[in-house]
């Protein structure tokens, strides 16, 4: 199965008994870029949560706030609703708009952890609920969010969304012939 | 049914008749029989000829083993696989089989002229018999070889099965659910931990299929099996069957190859005929089991002739009597107990021969009570029959004499020369083997790997040492990943694991030069050509193996690598620990290459990145291009134009009006933080903190080793922020390289970088109608010159969409590039169509793009450089911030060899004809009639017609080129040289005043 | 494939998600005009290329995106210990008595 770029609109990709594939609306994405010394004052200025492990999630208000490594932090908001980017910050940071690199698609259903073993080296039990990781999946970087058990988001780059996302239609069939 | 068949016994449904075919004919077995069990059913052995000989075989074993039995299955159009072992193809109505090797008939076959001319074919017939005369091998040798060797026939039409990938993450896998491999898997899963259990067979149970009158915990073998089968399950236990373990790597990665398809009638809907899995295991327990070895005798290749192991299966699995009157001859225990079931089962047993002397008086009373007559201290001459076999001889052994033989009739002879634990998997994982002299053979030793050997796989012969060992490996295992584990203990009744001794040859009276005892079956190796190898100079066993080809066909040495040392051991006067072991590679078994490639064929081959213009370019006729993952427009072909038509009709009307491309696939890297200047200075060769926000510079990228990495430009849009362009191909290795340097060099800079690319499609407007164009749509932003000039950028509203608007140019006339987010590249990109009619807009791809530029002499990073060019070489060594205290490359330029005179240097070339386009590639000398090999100076980078110069226009890497303007150098072609001379590289324009418009 | 550690996320990941970098604590110069042309030399083209323990450098590219270091034993291919970027580098006696 092969999904054209121009296939690619929100709303249903995929869907079987095991899984379901959908592409999300467009949201506002941003790319945070601070030192640990100016976490803090850059968080208070931007007056976002930002965790500090790697791989966790904080939510203010509908803003999630994803650490993505030491010094780099992913937030996804709702389109229009940004405030925090026009906001003065002293300290040393660099905020980058990166809404419309990435598609964003929502991986659910009963064997959704299993969808992501078709091109995901990485264990997805080791990525847990309310977490999200940047990662790989079928030879592209992806970052991988894990809402819930069952419940996965995947944003990645918008030319290398129809070949992964031509898996994961596949992997939805698949599945459920099992 | 046939009087072969036993009913009642076994595991297939004898009330499931199955039919197929093989070579025409048509077969009946029983569902649940593989393709030899049926054929032996039948009363079939003759089921192949021989790789060399064409010498005719049946199977000798009934697993994966099976070196001869190989056939051709065809399971539909498009879906035929030679080389399939008879013994592990299950049966299904409508399949059809072949026979292979053959010419023109199975039991007619004229390949089998190689077996008189033995002689030719003996070890490193290769190396001597084709030596000369030299002039042969192209016309004789080769293709004489080549129709004589090889097993079946490569299938030539497309696979139209699929096949797919898993990766797995389990925490105890365990290879083989034979009595060891189940209680392995029980113990450990008792713990909670996460186990997959996987065979390579049709079902679960390894030898208990073979033994069913083993008692388990007081229940008959195969309800235990039943049982234990359920409980695991119930326990969350990953059972796979039909699925090999092929390859073991580091750190517990294990390659697993699952057949789901092969063993069915229908193809269930969107289920792939195989599935590579990729198992990370935190344990993994190999309980694997033992291979039997075939004893070394004149004739032991008969059909009919087979491991006394696989007959007991064939019977005690399949309900299968391989043969009415059967001969045995063994040095092992084991063989007793298939000659018994089968002599219970009707078969009469004509002899059986022990070369050893003293052999168990329980065995011997068994004997005698089936009146089966008994020759201890005997051995095996030889056998008759020409497609099967129909006598042995036999001999008496007396103090190191062999006696008068006599011929026992038979149609099947059974053989056992002991068992070989599989060390295939442990092998892969460099682990290392000890030799244990009792049973001459090696066992596991020193282990690379979080792993533990269960059973016979390490030694431990019988059921009830399986079981045992499984379960104390199970739970060892279980310990090792924090478990608290217990081994439960079971007690296995009416258990045979007996003893054995170990043979090179059997003892015969026949000249050695005559023997025909095959070693490794399926590359036609006998016992004689391993001595001559060791003979003709072979020290090592691995210059043995490669000498004769022992244990390097498909079946990988499983049954001729303990029989081929032993005796290449036996001819060096070494012992067998010294001679060693040749390497085992993976795969376990072979495996197709279907299971290999997974999704990654047909569309789904390799990531093809689009950019969001892409569709419109297909839906208009553009010719594509790969450029690094990417795919772009080449040109758009008008009807009955080939590419240079449409080039130069692309390239005349950007020039007079107006050109539009789709630029989005540009690296885009954001530069952004306080120190954002002060990285740029470091990283680029240029100065960057004279340029004021709202102006854009070429940017040139160096190595430390001083040679031209990249470029692009790149537009400071604040003070601390920078919005950098790469090339195409570069995006990715320039982010990196920065990253590099930022992180583990000047980790102090407070400076980041967000790659950018696919934020933004790029539209690039080139001719001196671009403003006109834009004009209306960037909402009242001035354009004019003194406002957005040459090299400026300007965050705008563009069609109601933010935009990076950049006035620069790469084609030498008035320029923009057009940022929108990607998301609504196609509109404007659209719009922009409609609204350029008057202006006749032409859209070009990338060819006109590189011819533009060449025109102008703007190099293409990775065409016009090499990877050894520095920017004085390229003629950019106006863009070196030469006051900079440092940037990367900046040292290197002041080393010696890269500021000598004469290295190639960038320029123009133009041919003296006037026509001649010169070859991309094409070598430069400066004297065509020197003798060869020619002084090459240089070589030419782009070649082009040039519809603006009116002639071909050509771009050269020469050595001490910028010195030598105006003289004539010469292109050496194959059907003539040409002239042609050297020249700016800027063809057009030169005082750039195009860009002022 | 193997497993490496990745020091800033602390997770043992799957290769596939790092990009080796070439060899570790090969320092470049903080003013590269004072390096002779020898040492220059020796700084861009020069590696130990050593047999057992190697000090050397990965990127967990498709992770945090971190550069980072590694002493792997070039026989085994196995790796001893992986530490963060700028921090010293292990005593190699200490590492191979533990591993071996």
């Amino acid at each position: 199965m092969t999904i054209h770029p121009h296939d690619l609109t929100p709303g249903k990709i995929a869907e079987s008994a095991a899984c379901k594939v959908h592409m999300l609306d467009p949201v506002a994405r941003f790319s945070l870029r601070a030192h640990e010394p100016e976490r803090k004052a850059v968080a208070d200025a931007l007056e976002l949560d930002l965790p500090w492990y790697v791989g966790d999630v904080a939510k203010t208000g509908e803003t999630e706030v994803l650490n993505l490594g030491p010094d780099e932090w992913l937030i996804v908001a709702p389109e229009g609703q940004t405030d925090f980017a026009s906001r003065t910050v002293d300290a040393p940071h660099a905020l980058t708009d990166i809404s419309d690199r990435e598609l964003t698609f929502r991986i659910t259903g009963p064997r959704a952890s299993d969808l992501l073993t078709l091109g995901c080296p990485r264990d997805p039990d080791s990525i847990k609920p309310g977490q999200g990781r940047r990662t790989l999946f079928d030879s592209a970087t992806v970052v991988l969010w894990r809402d819930g058990e069952n419940d996965f988001r995947m944003d990645i780059w918008r030319s290398f969304a129809p070949h992964a996302v031509s898996l994961l239609a596949l992997g939805c069939a698949e599945l459920a012939a099992e | 049914m046939s009087k072969f068949r036993v009913a009642g016994r076994g595991r297939v449904r004898h009330d499931a008749p199955v039919s197929f075919t093989f070579d025409g004919r048509t077969i009946e077995g029983r569902q649940g029989d593989t393709v030899a069990s049926a054929l032996l059913a039948n009363g079939t052995h003759l089921m192949g000829r021989s790789f060399k000989y064409h010498r005719p075989r049946g199977p000798v074993a009934a697993g994966s083993e099976e070196p001869n039995a190989l056939i051709g299955t065809r399971r539909g159009k498009g879906q035929y696989e030679p080389n399939t072992r008879a013994t592990m193809q299950e049966i299904w109505p409508g399949l059809t089989t072949t026979s292979q090797n053959k010419y023109p008939h199975l039991k007619f076959d004229l390949g089998a002229v190689n077996d008189r001319a033995y002689m030719l074919f003996s070890a490193g017939f290769y190396y001597k018999t084709f030596m000369w005369p030299a002039s042969f091998w192209d016309k004789v040798y080769e293709p004489f070889i080549r129709a004589a060797a090889g097993l079946g026939v490569s299938p030539t039409e497309e696979d139209v099965d699929t096949y797919a990938s898993r990766y797995l993450h389990t925490d105890v896998l365990v290879v083989g659910a034979g009595p060891a491999g189940l209680e392995a898997a029980r113990a450990a899963a008792s713990t909670g931990l996460r186990v997959t259990l996987v065979d390579e067979h049709a079902e679960m149970g390894g030898a208990l299929l073979s033994e069913p009158h083993v008692q388990i915990d007081r229940l008959p073998a195969w309800d235990w099996l039943a049982e234990q089968i359920a409980e695991l399950q119930d326990m969350g236990v990953k059972l796979m069957t039909r699925t090999t373990a092929i390859g073991y790597y580091h750190q517990n990665m294990v390659g697993l190859c699952q057949k789901l398809t092969d063993h069915l009638e229908t193809q269930p809907h969107d289920t792939p005929r195989e599935r590579l899995w990729r198992v990370r295991a935190g344990q993994v327990i190999l309980a694997q089991g033992a291979l039997e070895k075939p004893l070394v005798f004149d004739g032991n290749d008969r059909p009919g002739v087979m491991l006394a192991g696989a007959a007991q299966t064939y019977l005690n699995r399949f309900g299968v009597r391989v043969g009415d009157e059967i001969a045995v001859v063994t040095s092992h225990d084991s063989a007793y107990h298939a000659a018994f079931d089968l002599a219970d089962c009707g078969s009469r047993i004509a002899v059986i021969v022990d070369t050893r002397a003293l052999v168990d008086d329980a065995l011997v009373a068994e004997c005698a009570r089936r009146g089966i007559p008994l020759k201890r201290s005997h051995t095996v001459t030889g056998t008759a029959g020409r497609l099967r076999v129909k006598s042995v001889t036999v001999n008496a052994v007396e103090g190191g004499h062999v006696g008068k033989g006599r011929a026992y009739k038979c149609d099947a002879l059974l053989m056992c020369g002991g068992w070989t634990p599989s060390l295939h998997l442990f092998s892969h994982t460099k682990g290392s083997l000890k030799w244990d002299a009792d049973a001459q053979t090696f066992l596991p030793d020193r282990m690379t790997e979080a792993c533990q050997i269960a059973g016979a796989g390490r030694g431990l012969w019988g059921i009830s040492a399986a079981l045992q060992d499984g379960a104390t490996m199970g739970a060892e295992a279980a310990r090792a990943l924090g478990r608290d584990a217990a081994a439960r203990a079971l007690h296995a009744a009416h258990d045979r694991p007996g003893t054995g001794a170990s043979h090179t040859e059997l003892p015969t009276d026949q000249p050695a030069s005559r023997a025909k005892a095959f070693v490794d079956f399926q590359n036609d190796v006998t016992a004689k050509d391993l001595r001559l190898a060791v003979k003709e100079g072979m020290r090592s066993i691995e210059h043995v193996k490669r000498y004769t080809t022992n244990g390097m066909a498909t079946d990988q040495g499983k049954m001729s690598n303990i029989n081929g040392l032993n005796i290449a051991a036996d001819a060096l006067g070494k012992p067998a620990p010294q001679v060693g072991l040749t390497t085992f590679r993976p795969p376990y078994t072979p495996t197709s290459f279907g299971a290999f490639a997974g999704y990654h064929r047909g569309d789904h081959f390799e990531l093809t990145r689009r950019t969001p213009i892409d569709g419109w370019a297909e839906d208009n006729g553009a010719v594509f291009e790969p450029v690094s993952l990417w795919r772009r427009a080449r040109y758009f072909p008008r009807p009955g134009e080939d590419m240079d038509a449409a080039v130069s009709r692309e390239c005349r009307a950007t020039r007079a009006s107006l050109g539009i491309f789709d630029a989005s696939t540009l690296g885009k890297i954001e530069v952004v933080g306080p120190d954002a200047a002060a990285f740029m200075n470091r990283m680029y060769t240029n100065p960057w903190d004279k340029l004021a926000p709202g102006r854009a510079r070429y940017g040139l990228l160096l190595g430390d080793d001083g040679y031209i990495r990249d470029d692009g430009v790149i537009g400071r849009l604040a003070d601390d922020r920078f919005h950098v362009t790469t090339t195409t191909g570069g995006a990715a290795r320039v982010l990196n390289m920065m990253e590099d340097y930022l992180q583990t060099e000047w980790s102090d800079l407070k400076v980041w970088l967000t790659s950018t690319t696919e934020n933004w499609a790029v539209i690039a407007l080139n001719g001196p109608n671009a403003r006109k164009l834009i004009a209306p749509f960037v909402d009242g932003l001035d354009l004019g010159d003194d406002a957005l000039p040459h090299m400026s950028v300007t965050e705008c509203t563009f069609m109601g969409h933010p935009c990076r608007l950049f006035r620069i140019s790469f084609t030498g006339e008035l320029g923009f590039e057009i940022n929108v987010p990607a998301r609504h590249g196609r509109a404007v990109w659209d719009k922009l169509i409609e609204a350029a009619a008057e202006y006749d807009i032409t859209p070009y791809g990338t060819e006109t793009m590189h011819v533009l530029r060449a025109e102008k002499g703007f190099i293409i990073v990775g065409q016009d450089t090499d990877g050894t060019v520095t920017p004085d070489d390229a003629g950019l060594g106006w863009a070196l911030g030469r006051k900079k205290a440092d940037f990367v490359g900046k040292r290197a330029l002041m080393r010696p060899d890269l500021v000598l005179a004469n290295r190639k240097q960038l320029v123009g070339l133009l041919t003296d004809d006037g026509e001649t386009k010169l070859e991309e590639g094409a070598q430069i000398v400066l004297d065509p009639d020197q003798p060869k090999p020619m002084v090459i100076v240089g070589h030419v980078t782009s070649s082009y017609n040039s519809d603006a110069a009116g002639r071909p226009i050509a771009l050269a890497l020469i050595e001490g080129g910028q010195g030598k303007m105006g003289e004539t150098v010469h292109i050496p072609m194959p059907d003539r040289t040409i002239a042609a001379k050297i020249t700016s590289p800027q063809f057009y324009d030169p005082n750039n005043d195009r860009l002022k418009l | 494939m193997l497993l490496i550690r990745c020091p800033y996320c602390d997770e043992t990941l799957p290769e596939l998600e790092f990009a080796y970098a070439g060899e570790a604590h090969i320092a470049r110069a903080l003013d590269p005009s004072s390096v002779t042309d020898e040492d220059w030399r020796d700084f861009l083209f020069i590696r130990s290329n050593a047999k057992g323990p190697h000090y050397e450098r990965w990127r967990h590219v498709h992770g945090c995106g971190r550069f980072f270091n590694a002493v792997r034993d070039t026989v085994t291919d196995r790796f001893l210990t992986t530490y963060k970027a700028g921090e010293a580098k292990p005593d190699l006696e200490t590492l191979t008595g533990d591993a071996r």
